[in-house]
């Protein structure tokens, strides 16, 4: 601090901006602090819609999953793990878009859609049971919704990213640049005190000099 | 009855189902009853196991090593005594009767080509390829090997098997493959081979095992096209596609009949519509099936394969009943049909046990003649 202080010029111009500098800086960290308020209550409305998707994701997978698991009974896991080594995979496309969000942030929203068609099954039904085609039809749902978690959990990281980001800039200003800025103007307005404490005893010593010297002349 | 037989259905001649008779009236009696398969359901692989051991699935069972113990090794087991069962009453049937056993275990042969193609399809080397297959009749392990070994690619699959009737078969969908890179219509063209040849051998019986034949038979096929049409319906496919995955021989649901039921517009209008047909083609054993279908307004496509295929075991049953139980193929369709569904009944009970489902819910995938 001192070598920063060393830079500053003690004067009366320095010392009024530093007032409006440290004035300024007080201002960003109530803006930044209401910024941060805006994000928690973001933040909170983002998490709370977490747990039920996640449930209903989960819900779903099981479901699939045991269907899967009914089918592998119907007509021999080794069969339904042929007939998965030619099924035709289901071309997904997941595209990403940026929309406008609290404070201005663009948060990343994706697009879940299927691509080319498949016109016919996608495997051989006369050699696998109908549980094959609900738990697929299941797994599609449940694609949809980790698509929509996905999102939800990029929202939500990139609002911790930017809420560590405004925390990181109000305890800068708080307890780095408001602090300096104090000491600045300490420092300034104890060097301007000093100069007029300086002042007023060279004012003084002058002015008994110049008593000294009349009645000197008035001797003579 | 009696004057029935003498009027139109001769029973020809008892001598030729000397052998077959005696055979299948033991194997009958040594199947699993319903109540001791249930009773497996939730019971550890090792319980299971040991039981099977106690029935005709010893000597299977007793090749599984402790430490091979699972779910596929014992499905392996029940499938190859399953075949090994088909192949001994084929050696002791009557010549017509041979003739349809053996297009029967085409079946089997065909699922033998299917994984081929697969493995080859998937890239897989031949020992993991081998997992999935299982040999059977005309295609034995070597061959399996060897085809795996010398293909490089599926058109090398194909060629491998023009001494076999499904090289014409697979050359034909070969060429559809390579302009829609659809794989499984290779396999749908198998199938539908297959089906077509069973069809064809039942044809060719006389009497009234022809008669029972085309029943039982005649609602299998059926069963797999109105099972095929409603998923293919759920899936939103077009009719034109769906023409594509039927097997329309049967007279009761021949090919004009398929294609009046596909335009129905729901579920419920098209089971329906399979209610008409039967009554319009007097077919008894399809309206009670279909008419089970309709009351207990089924919506689940699971639920109603199940009815379907409960449907095709007690309505092999009830050509016991309806008909002499001995002297006939009724019998032997009947013993085939309870073995299968027995193979499948177990290979959900040990599936579900080795997934840990609950015995309940695998009773209910169950298929038990009431």
């Amino acid at each position: 601090m001192s070598v920063e202080l060393a830079n500053i010029h003690p004067t009366r111009l320095e010392l009024l901006r530093l007032r409006r500098r440290k004035s300024m800086a007080e201002g960003i960290v109530d803006i930044l602090k209401k910024d941060l308020d805006a994000l928690t209550l973001n933040l909170f409305e983002l998490v709370k819609k977490i747990p039920p998707l996640r449930n209903k994701m989960y819900a779903t997978l099981k479901e699939a999953y045991g269907l899967f698991i009914e089918a592998e009974m119907i007509s021999g896991s080794k069969r339904i793990e042929e007939t998965s080594l030619v099924a035709q995979p289901i071309d997904f496309k997941i595209s990403e878009e940026k929309k406008k969000g609290v404070i201005g942030i663009l948060f990343p929203t994706f697009q879940f859609s299927e691509g080319t068609r498949i016109l016919g099954p996608r495997f051989n039904l006369i050699d696998t049971p109908a549980n094959l085609d609900e738990s697929a039809s299941k797994i599609k749902v449940a694609l949809y919704d980790i698509v929509k978690l996905a999102e939800i959990e990029a929202s939500v990281r990139m609002l911790l990213e930017v809420m560590a980001t405004k925390k990181r800039q109000i305890n800068r200003i708080q307890f780095k640049i408001l602090p300096q800025l104090d000491a600045a103007i300490r420092y300034v307005e104890l060097i301007l005190e000093e100069t007029e404490r300086q002042d007023a005893i060279r004012v003084r010593v002058l002015q008994r000099e110049r008593k000294e010297r009349g009645a000197l002349k008035h001797a003579e | 009855m009696l004057n029935k037989r003498k009027k139109g259905w001769p029973i020809g001649s008892a001598w030729k189902y000397k052998r077959i008779m005696s055979k299948i009236t033991v194997a009958k009696l040594q199947l699993m009853e319903p109540k001791k398969i249930t009773e497996l359901a939730g019971m550890n692989l090792h319980h299971i196991s040991s039981m099977l051991e106690k029935t005709p699935y010893k000597p299977e069972i007793a090749e599984i090593r402790s430490k091979e113990l699972s779910s596929s090794s014992l499905e392996d087991a029940l499938l190859q005594n399953f075949i090994k069962t088909c192949e001994e009453l084929m050696i002791s049937s009557p010549k017509g009767i041979r003739l349809l056993l053996s297009t029967f275990l085409m079946k089997f042969e065909a699922n033998c080509v299917k994984g081929l193609l697969r493995a080859k399809q998937a890239e897989l080397d031949v020992e993991e390829a081998m997992k999935y297959i299982m040999p059977v009749g005309r295609l034995d392990e070597a061959r399996c090997r060897k085809t795996l070994e010398i293909s490089e690619n599926t058109a090398d699959i194909v060629e491998s098997f023009s001494d076999l009737e499904y090289g014409s078969v697979l050359k034909k969908a070969f060429a559809v493959y390579e302009t829609e890179k659809i794989f499984y219509l290779l396999e749908v063209a198998l199938d539908r081979h297959v089906y077509s040849k069973i069809w064809r051998a039942t044809g060719k019986l006389g009497g009234l095992d022809k008669k029972i034949a085309m029943t039982v038979i005649g609602l299998e096929i059926d069963s797999v096209n109105v099972k095929t049409i409603l998923r293919c319906r759920a899936m939103g496919i077009r009719e034109d596609q769906i023409r594509r995955y039927l097997i329309p021989v049967s007279e009761v649901l021949g090919e004009k009949e398929l294609e009046e039921v596909m335009r129905e517009a729901d579920m419920q209008s098209f089971i329906n519509s399979l209610v008409r047909l039967a009554k319009r083609a007097m077919a008894r054993d399809y309206q009670y099936i279909f008419t089970e279908i309709q009351q207990s307004h089924v919506t689940s496509l699971t639920r109603l394969e199940t009815i379907l295929d409960r449907g095709l075991v007690e309505t092999s049953l009830r050509m016991i009943k309806r008909y002499t139980p001995y002297f006939n193929i009724g019998l032997i369709l009947a013993f085939l049909n309870l073995k299968w569904f027995e193979v499948r009944n177990l290979r959900a009970v040990i599936r579900g046990s080795e997934a840990g489902i609950p015995a309940d819910r695998v009773k209910k995938l169950l298929i038990l003649p009431r």
